[in-house]
């Protein structure tokens, strides 16, 4: 599989004023994944999505996507911030959003054709959003609302996803469903990298994992990644205060 | 039949109601497009100190180069984007959070203003500067007033798309691609541009009433943005034609009648709207204390 890497980082940095944020992160993500990335709070995970959508200037190094430089691949890539920052009574409904996604390759003019209409259908059916796709924004769940910006991205055309913390926050069920449809675009063959607390969640439940404390503590299939020595390196042996372990 | 021509029609005989007529007509359709935006992005109270600073931009202008409308909006342009950037400065570099840099400085410029005006000429202009006065509505406020009404139509209708999305989910739009600077800059132009366009109709401190009110009104009534922003133009129009025929018959300034009948619209929304009106709230929480009753019976 050697030469499917969809983003490889070379000693990428990132400081905000005095403090650094990422140190020299190295790492290469396979086309196809569904990448974890770990870490304890302030460990960088939210500013490596960012740096990956391209709108962090790095302090050193570089990211490529393919063979270019992320913010020539819009179209492609798709994030989803911690907690949308959308007013939920912006009187929009359910299937305007996700129309949205149409838009950046549309730009201001582009006719939103039948073929357009088609490509939004298909994205509230697959994230089983159809029923409720004339209601106003607010009467949805927490599961729903998530899914409904999923569904923009689906429509966007995206093919690489960049989750931040999409497990916050979500019920049981909501959550299930979510790693349900987390497999089913793997097997399709679309990239996901998200943002993880639960660490049970990640190792059973993605493939690959980055562990992260500023700098990278590990990389690569989930399982060996998160592992216990790992953990305890990433998370400067904090672990042991909170558990049980003497 | 006769006391509803003697009402409503027979004011808009005269040349100076019709020019104010047209003047308020053309102001409520942009005003309609910009107020909503200022609504939905949570804007409102930034608009009204907005307005507040323009007025030392407006007097000094009129000292120096005189009551023509070009000057007074070169003089308001420089005034807002001096408020606006002064204002943000202090609150990203001192200790001061957005709201009180925004409402002390604001506040500042618009004692400086009222001094001087009062410097200017008599007390009657500064009570027309600040609260309109339909009879000094000539042509070539009126053709300042179809140019901004315009610019702001032909700015909504070109980059819908933008400004859906950069009052949305600017995160998103930021992701595909677009840059929010343009629509900020945008915004503050063709808001003074409007405010200036009605300020002899409506005066300064009331011409954000033609913006919020049909907005915030309509707001209660739509769940759809382009809904929203037809009904908040039809709102405007309806308002202020009620409010120029009340102004004809007490001699009320202009300014304070329109605001008061598109207030009568405000506060009859905020009551009767079907789904975000009081009185369905009422109606919901009475009936959830009743199926409470029932359970505990």
């Amino acid at each position: 599989m050697a030469g499917h890497d969809i983003f490889r980082l070379q000693d990428v940095t990132v400081h905000y004023g005095q403090r650094t944020a990422l140190d020299g992160i190295t790492a290469h993500i396979p086309c196809g994944a569904l990448v974890a990335l770990v870490g304890p709070n302030g460990a960088g995970k939210s500013t490596l999505l960012r740096a990956l959508l391209g709108w962090l200037p790095l302090t050193r190094g570089e990211i490529r996507l393919g063979d270019k430089h992320p913010r020539h691949l819009h179209p492609r890539l798709a994030y989803l911030p911690q907690r949308p920052e959308v007013d939920w009574d912006f009187p929009i409904s359910v299937r305007e959003v996700v129309a949205q996604g149409r838009w950046p390759s549309l730009g201001l003019f582009g006719r939103f054709t039948a073929a357009e209409r088609e490509r939004v259908d298909r994205a509230l059916e697959e994230l089983d959003l159809t029923a409720l796709a004339g209601e106003q924004i607010r009467r949805l769940s927490g599961g729903q609302q998530q899914r409904m910006f999923l569904a923009r991205a689906v429509a966007q055309g995206a093919d690489i996803f960049l989750l931040d913390e999409p497990f916050a926050g979500l019920d049981l069920a909501a959550s299930a469903e979510l790693v349900h449809l987390l497999h089913r675009w793997l097997a399709q063959g679309r990239t996901v990298i998200a943002a993880v607390h639960d660490l049970a969640l990640a190792r059973t439940h993605f493939s690959h994992a980055l562990l992260l404390d500023t700098r990278l503590v590990a990389a690569g299939p989930a399982a060996e990644t998160l592992s216990d020595a790992n953990i305890d390196l990433a998370y400067h042996r904090r672990m042991p205060v909170l558990g049980v372990r003497p | 039949m006769n006391a509803l021509y003697d009402l409503l029609l027979a004011p808009f005989a005269y040349d100076f109601m019709q020019r104010g007529l047209l003047s308020a007509v053309l102001l409520s359709i942009s005003g309609g497009l910009l107020g909503s935006v200022l609504v939905l992005r949570r804007l409102a109270l930034m608009g009204d100190a907005l307005t507040h600073s323009l007025l030392p931009g407006l007097a000094l202008s009129w000292l120096l180069l005189g009551r023509g409308p070009l000057a007074l909006l070169a003089g308001a342009l420089v005034a807002g984007l001096l408020s606006v950037m002064a204002s943000a400065l202090l609150s990203r570099l001192t200790r001061l959070k957005e709201d009180a840099a925004f409402g002390a400085f604001f506040l500042v410029a618009y004692a400086a203003g009222i001094a001087l005006v009062s410097q200017l000429g008599t007390r009657v202009d500064l009570l027309h500067f600040l609260f309109g006065h339909i009879l000094g509505v000539g042509p070539s406020d009126l053709a300042l007033t179809a140019a901004a009404s315009g610019l702001t139509l032909a700015a909504f209708v070109l980059a819908y798309r933008g400004i859906v999305l950069e009052v949305f989910d600017p995160i998103f739009a930021r992701a595909a691609g677009m840059r929010g600077g343009w629509f900020y800059a945008g915004f503050l132009a063709l808001a003074v541009l409007n405010l200036v366009a009605g300020l002899q109709t409506m005066g300064v401190v009331l011409a954000l009433g033609l913006f919020l009110l049909p907005a915030a009104s309509a707001y209660l009534w739509c769940d759809r943005f382009a809904w929203m922003l037809g009904v908040s133009a039809l709102l405007g129009m309806i308002g202020s034609t009620a409010g120029l025929a009340v102004s004809f018959h007490t001699g009320l300034s202009s300014g304070p009648a329109i605001v008061l009948a598109l207030g009568v619209i405000f506060l009859g929304s905020a009551a009767l709207s079907p789904r975000y009106g009081l009185l369905h709230a009422l109606a919901l929480a009475r009936r959830e204390r009743r199926a409470v009753r029932h359970t505990v019976d």
